[in-house]
C-alpha cells in the first residue's frame, strides 16, 4: 500500500520562507529568525525524504539565515555616528516583499491565460502561413542580428561532425560566396535562408557564406525578414542581385573610407 | 475598470452612427473578418483614410451590439494591439474539441512568475530575474523563449553584457492584453502588507477579546478595515 502526500510545492527558497512566515502569523518585518530556520530545515529534510530534488538555491538561503542570525547575536560596535543601525534582516525581507509581488501577480496572469483559453480566433492553416507573399511587409518583422546567429548555429549544428582534423587551405572566398547567393536568388523577391544554407556541406564554406550574407545586408543588397519569431528567415531582395553592382558598392565604400582617414 | 467604463461611455454612441460611417460599417467588418491577426487601428486608417480612430471604435462597438442582438457566436475584440474576431466563450467546450490537439499546455507557476518579472521589469537581464525570484531561471527561460512569449531585446551594458530580454506581441495574445499598459496592476509593497494581514484568520478571535470601548470605538463595534488592522497590530505586539 502506497501513501500519497500532499505537499506544497515551493517555487524557491523565497516561496518557501513566505509560507513559513503565514502559517506562524508572524509579522514580515520581525521575522524571528532562529524559529523560522529550524522549520526550513524541516522543510529540507521532508522534500529530501519525499525524494524531492532539493535545489542549491534552498540550501544557500540556510547559510544567508544563520548569517543573519549570527548578526543579530553579535553586539555592535559603535561606530561613534549617530547613523541608523539597519536591521541585519532587512534586506532579505525587501527580497521577499518582492518576490511576494510577483508571486501574488502571477494569479491575475494565470486567471488572464485561463479567460483566454475560451475564446477563438479563425484558425489560418500552416500551408497557408508560408504561401504568404514576401510583399507583405507589415506581416513581416525585421530580423535581429540574434535571429541570423540563431539561424547560423542552425545550419552549423546540421553540418556532420568530422573527428579527424586535417588542415585545408581555404579556397572560398566571399566575393565567390556573394555570387554564388545571388545565383541562388536568381529572379525571385526572396528566398529562405534554410535553403540557402542546406546546400553548403563544410563550416568554412558555411562561414563566408553567412559572412557574404551579412555583407549583402549591411550594402542594402538584401534584407533578413521573418513572420514569427524563430520562424523561417527569408532574405529579401532590395536591388536587383548583379555582382558587378556589390562590387562597386564595395569599392566606393573603399574610396570613402581612405578619404576620411 | 476603464475598460467597463468606455463600454458605457460608447453605448450612447452605439445607436447614433453617422450616415458616414454606416457606410464604412460593412468595410471595417470585411477588413477584421479576413484579416488573420489582429488588425491595428493605424491599418484600418491607411486603407480608410479620414476615419477618426474613436469612430473606428464606435462601428466596433456597434457590430459587436449587431452580433449579440443577432445571437452570433463571436464577436470582435481588442488584443496585441488589434481588431481580431473570437468566438464567444461559452463555446468554449466544443471550439476546444476542435483544436484539442493545437491547444498548448498551461504555463506552470514558475513560468508565470518569471514571465511576470520580465512584463513589469522589461528589458530585463536574466540576473535581475533571478535576484528577485531566489532561483536559477536558465530552464523556464528557455520554455518561455520557444514558445515565443519572450525574447532577447538587445544586450545591457554591464560586465559581460548579458542578453536584455522583454515580452513578445504573442505574449499580449496569449493573455489576451491590449497592450503593455493592459498588464494587471501589480501591488506595492504597503498594499501587500494589509491585504496579507486581512488574510490571516486571528483578526476574528482578536476582535472578540478586546474591550472596544477601550479604543474609542464604541459606535463602531462591527470594525471598519482601518480599525480592525490597529487592534491586530497592538495585541500581536502584547503578545510578542
Amino acid at each position: 500500500m502506497t501513501y500519497k502526500v500532499k505537499l506544497p510545492v515551493f517555487e524557491g527558497p523565497f516561496d518557501l520562507l513566505l509560507f513559513l512566515i503565514k502559517k506562524n502569523e508572524v509579522d514580515v518585518y520581525d521575522i524571528p529568525v532562529a524559529e523560522i530556520t529550524h522549520q526550513y530545515l524541516e522543510y529540507l529534510e521532508l522534500m529530501k525524504m519525499l525524494d524531492l530534488d532539493v535545489a542549491g538555491e534552498f540550501i544557500e538561503m540556510v547559510a544567508t539565515l544563520m548569517l543573519i542570525k549570527v548578526r543579530m547575536l553579535l553586539p555592535r560596535i559603535a561606530s561613534g555616528e549617530d547613523e541608523e543601525i539597519e536591521d541585519p534582516r532587512a534586506q532579505l525581507v525587501a527580497q521577499l516583499l518582492e518576490y511576494q509581488r510577483f508571486k501574488e501577480v502571477s494569479g491575475d496572469f494565470e486567471k488572464l491565460e485561463n479567460e483566454r483559453r475560451r475564446y477563438f480566433s479563425r484558425a489560418v492553416p500552416e500551408e497557408m502561413r508560408n504561401k504568404l507573399n514576401a510583399n507583405d511587409d507589415e506581416l513581416l518583422d525585421d530580423v535581429s542580428l540574434f535571429d541570423l546567429l540563431t539561424a547560423f548555429k542552425r545550419a552549423l549544428d546540421n553540418i556532420p561532425k568530422v573527428t579527424v582534423h586535417q588542415v585545408n587551405v581555404v579556397k572560398v572566398t566571399m566575393e565567390q560566396q556573394v555570387k554564388f547567393v545571388f545565383e541562388k536568388l536568381g529572379r525571385r523577391s526572396y528566398m529562405l535562408f534554410s535553403e540557402l544554407t542546406k546546400s553548403v556541406k563544410n563550416k568554412i564554406e558555411l562561414i563566408v557564406t553567412f559572412m557574404a550574407i551579412l555583407d549583402l545586408i549591411r550594402l542594402q543588397f538584401l534584407s533578413a525578414k521573418q513572420t514569427d519569431n524563430f520562424g523561417e528567415i527569408r532574405m529579401v531582395a532590395i536591388q536587383s542581385p548583379s555582382y558587378e553592382k556589390y562590387l562597386e558598392a564595395r569599392d566606393k565604400e573603399l574610396v570613402e573610407e581612405s578619404e576620411e582617414s | 475598470m476603464t475598460r467597463e467604463k468606455n463600454k458605457k461611455n460608447n453605448i450612447p454612441d452605439v445607436n447614433r452612427l453617422s450616415d458616414e460611417e454606416m457606410t464604412y460599417l460593412p468595410i471595417i467588418e470585411a477588413l477584421v473578418f479576413s484579416s488573420e491577426s489582429p488588425l491595428p487601428l493605424t491599418k484600418i486608417r491607411e486603407i480608410i483614410p479620414g476615419l477618426a480612430p474613436k469612430q473606428i471604435n464606435s462601428i466596433i462597438e456597434y457590430l459587436n451590439e449587431q452580433y449579440r442582438q443577432g445571437g452570433r457566436s463571436y464577436e470582435i475584440r481588442e488584443i496585441a494591439g488589434g481588431y481580431q474576431m473570437f468566438t464567444m466563450p461559452e463555446f468554449a467546450a466544443f471550439v476546444d474539441k476542435l483544436f484539442q490537439e493545437k491547444q498548448q499546455s498551461r504555463l506552470t507557476q514558475k513560468a508565470l512568475e518569471t514571465l511576470a518579472i520580465v512584463a513589469y521589469k522589461q528589458p530585463v537581464t536574466r540576473h535581475e530575474i533571478e535576484e528577485i525570484r531566489g532561483v536559477n531561471v536558465d530552464g523556464v527561460m528557455k520554455t518561455l523563449m520557444s514558445r515565443s512569449l519572450v525574447t532577447i531585446s538587445g544586450r545591457a551594458q554591464a560586465p559581460g553584457s548579458p542578453f536584455l530580454y522583454k515580452t513578445t506581441r504573442k505574449f499580449l495574445d496569449y493573455f489576451g492584453l491590449k497592450s503593455l499598459d493592459d498588464l494587471p496592476k501589480l501591488k506595492e509593497i504597503d498594499e501587500l502588507i494589509d491585504v496579507d494581514d486581512e488574510d490571516r484568520p486571528y483578526h476574528e478571535t482578536i476582535l472578540r477579546e478586546i474591550d472596544i470601548s477601550e479604543l474609542g470605538l464604541k459606535e463602531n463595534g462591527n470594525g471598519e478595515a482601518n480599525n480592525r488592522e490597529e487592534n491586530g497590530d497592538q495585541e500581536k505586539s502584547d503578545q510578542a
